[in-house]
């Protein structure tokens, strides 16, 4: 028994003299991203070189897919029980995988000192929990192209605009040439959901989201005054597109104006010919996409602590803010106005704070635990509009069926 | 004379059809060819040339720094030489065993493993996904090659061609004292060269271009193959294509496979005759 004894407390030591050296043993966090490949590979490597001089014994291993394939492949690991410590997720599918309970709720490992945009961090919380980190954001506006401006003899766009001045300085554009368009805005989902925020009273849901009201009067109405560019010979088709997309369109200086996204900006420095931006025209009140890009934690993990550490270092800190403004990447999600001031000096755009003005209206996409194919069929339907085979009202209400499926 | 003139308009007619379909086939490489010599602005002109002016290899250079190029190649040309050879070892063999060889149930397992091709591979991705990750195969050859190897396509291919072979040498090596193994190797594989080219083309070819598989299996550079890296090129939607670089590396992708079916077209057409004869 004594013998039994004596073996059980030797064994017992020799465990209790492993266990620090296991936990000082060196930690491999692995991060899949979508938003560094291809451009900023050596940007997200000098960010992680200073986490780990910072985070002795923690080594960050990046895996990268094209945005196409992320999603699915994420799923893949995810289903094989196998998904990254890491990973980054957008916000339209933050709520997919926050509702499986794949995320981990990191608020307990957070140091609380990170200056995190209040909103960009609740957009991450589901159901009062804290499941991701908001990572970076951004927004959309109308980019113009000032030499057809002047040529046409009209008025750089103002913050007081609405779409029906809009449309007059696009119809004056259009006159110029026949290869030259008034205007571009794309007529799909993401583009509906803010018009209909402009408009104010076409809401997709009701209150309490058991319904589906996306074929209210007045966003049929909203849809046919997207659709009234395409009708009136401003905004080419897709036809008329021939495969261009819409910024090598402005790139090519063809199109006074463009609805697109402040990631643009790198892209269309090369531009040779004046542009600058301002905040998007109002219908009856403005809005401005907010898009986010968030990190969250596996909750297989099996280096929580780590692993949190890293989502922390690569939203919030300084390091990692300043590689993002300084390198064009996305804006990260903090509230350090210190931060940008590099970022709001450099042109083009002249009128960068036309950025931080549309975040005073922000409007987030929709959500549903089935994201993915209310885009879908939402996206269908609009395209069916948009080629002509079901009208306005016809598509919506085909919508409203398909989201309701989507939501019992 | 009248019948000659009718003759000739048919054939000029069939000309012309025949010199309308060529021109669409061969555009699309002409433009790949012809935009992967571009700079990036000239990409972009309303007025396309199709002829480039300054022709430049900019976006050759571009391609060998944005990705590892000579690895990406190597490791295509390592996984689709490596699937191929493989791939017709197996389908042999068990080729052999489903005509050659008499055993209880056989047409029955044939005819399970031929409905195999009914099931889309897109189906199969997951379930795949998940063993051969439990096996540690993920970002290794052996989790790109191994699942490939078994071909029910290939099986079929050759079984078909084994049954036509006459029964009679395979009896004559058997009075001379061959035994099975030797028949398969000796005889049946000699005599059934034009089929098995047929398949090293087909298979060939299916793993040079595999993007599904490979871009789940190995997504590290060390072992990427070549259509998963020109994907990774591609921008996603925030982002402007460098559709030089994109065509550039088309072009490093094109050429071999272009190559292998120049020199093996002749088995190439007769492959798919005898097949779609025989099925």
């Amino acid at each position: 028994m004594s013998r039994k004894l004596g073996l059980f407390i030797v064994s017992l030591m020799l465990i209790i003299s492993i266990i620090p050296a296991v936990a000082q043993d060196n930690v491999t966090i692995r991060y899949f991203t979508f938003s560094a490949a291809p451009d900023h590979l050596e940007d997200l490597d000098a960010i992680i070189a200073d986490f780990e001089t910072q985070n002795e014994g923690i080594t960050v291993e990046v895996t990268t897919a094209p945005f196409g394939d992320y999603f699915t492949l994420l799923q893949a690991d995810v289903v094989s029980g196998d998904a990254p410590d890491v990973f980054e997720l957008n916000y339209e599918n933050f709520v997919t995988y926050a509702a499986n309970g794949t995320l981990l709720d990191i608020s307990e490992y957070l140091s609380g000192d990170a200056p995190y945009y209040p909103r960009a961090l609740e957009a991450f919380q589901y159901e009062g929990v804290q499941l991701a980190l908001p990572e970076t954001f951004s927004t959309v506006l109308l980019f113009y192209n000032a030499d057809l401006f002047d040529e046409a003899g009209v008025d750089y766009p103002t913050e007081e605009w609405t779409w029906d001045v809009a449309t007059l300085a696009a119809e004056a554009i259009n006159a110029l040439g026949e290869d030259t368009w008034g205007i571009y805005q794309p007529v799909q989902f993401w583009e509906f959901y803010k018009k209909a925020a402009q408009n104010g009273d076409c809401e997709f849901f009701n209150e309490d989201m058991t319904e589906s009201t996306i074929n209210s009067e007045a966003c049929v109405e909203t849809l046919e005054m997207m659709m009234s560019f395409m009708e009136n010979g401003l905004m080419p088709t897709a036809a008329e597109l021939s495969g261009v997309s819409d910024s090598e369109l402005f790139l090519n200086g063809d199109v006074g104006m463009i609805v697109t996204g402040i990631w643009m900006f790198g892209a269309f420095a090369e531009a040779d010919f004046n542009w600058d931006v301002q905040i998007e025209p109002a219908i009856n009140q403005h809005a401005h996409h907010f898009f986010a890009n968030g990190v969250a934690v596996s909750s297989t993990t099996e280096h929580a602590e780590a692993a949190a550490a890293w989502a922390e270092f690569l939203t919030a800190s300084e390091t990692a803010a300043q590689v993002r403004v300084d390198s064009a990447w996305e804006l990260p999600a903090l509230d350090q106005p210190a931060y940008f001031e590099n970022y709001l000096e450099l042109t083009p755009p002249g009128n960068r704070e036309a950025v931080f003005l549309a975040l005073e209206s922000p409007v987030t996409p929709p959500v549903i635990e089935r994201q993915n194919e209310m885009q879908d069929a939402v996206n269908g339907l609009i395209t069916q509009y948009v080629d002509g085979m079901l009208t306005a009202q016809e598509a919506l209400d085909q919508a409203k069926d398909a989201i309701d499926a989507l939501i019992q | 004379m009248n019948s000659i003139n009718k003759q000739t308009i048919t054939k000029m007619g069939l000309y012309l059809i025949m010199a309308v379909i060529v021109i669409v086939m061969v555009v699309p490489f002409v433009w790949m060819l012809s935009t992967s010599l571009k700079s990036q602005e000239y990409i972009l002109q309303t007025t396309p040339q199709l002829i480039p002016d300054p022709v430049t290899a900019e976006s050759y250079v571009q391609l060998a720094e944005r990705i590892e190029i000579f690895r990406i190649f190597f490791n295509s040309a390592f996984v689709a030489v490596m699937t191929t050879l493989g791939q017709i070892l197996v389908s042999a063999m068990a080729a052999f065993a489903f005509a050659r060889m008499e055993w209880r149930g056989r047409d029955t397992v044939f005819l399970l493993y031929l409905a195999t091709m009914m099931v889309p591979a897109v189906v199969l991705v997951i379930p795949q996904f998940i063993l051969v990750r439990s096996l540690g195969w993920i970002n290794t050859y052996a989790g790109l090659i191994v699942p490939t190897l078994f071909s029910a396509f290939g099986t079929f291919l050759l079984r078909q061609s084994f049954l036509s072979l006459p029964k009679d040498f395979e009896e004559a090596a058997f009075v001379d004292g061959a035994n099975r193994f030797t028949i398969f190797w000796r005889i049946i594989l000699p005599l059934s060269q034009p089929a098995l080219a047929t398949l090293a083309i087909f298979s060939f070819m299916g793993s040079w271009n595999a993007y599904l598989w490979p871009l789940f299996a190995a997504r590290r550079p060390e072992v990427m193959t070549l259509p998963v890296a020109l994907g990774v090129l591609q921008s996603g939607p925030r982002a402007l294509t460098e559709w030089n670089i994109v065509m550039a590396g088309a072009v490093v992708t094109v050429i071999p496979i272009l190559l292998v079916y120049l020199l093996a077209q002749r088995w190439f057409v007769g492959g798919i005759t005898a097949g779609g004869l025989k099925a």
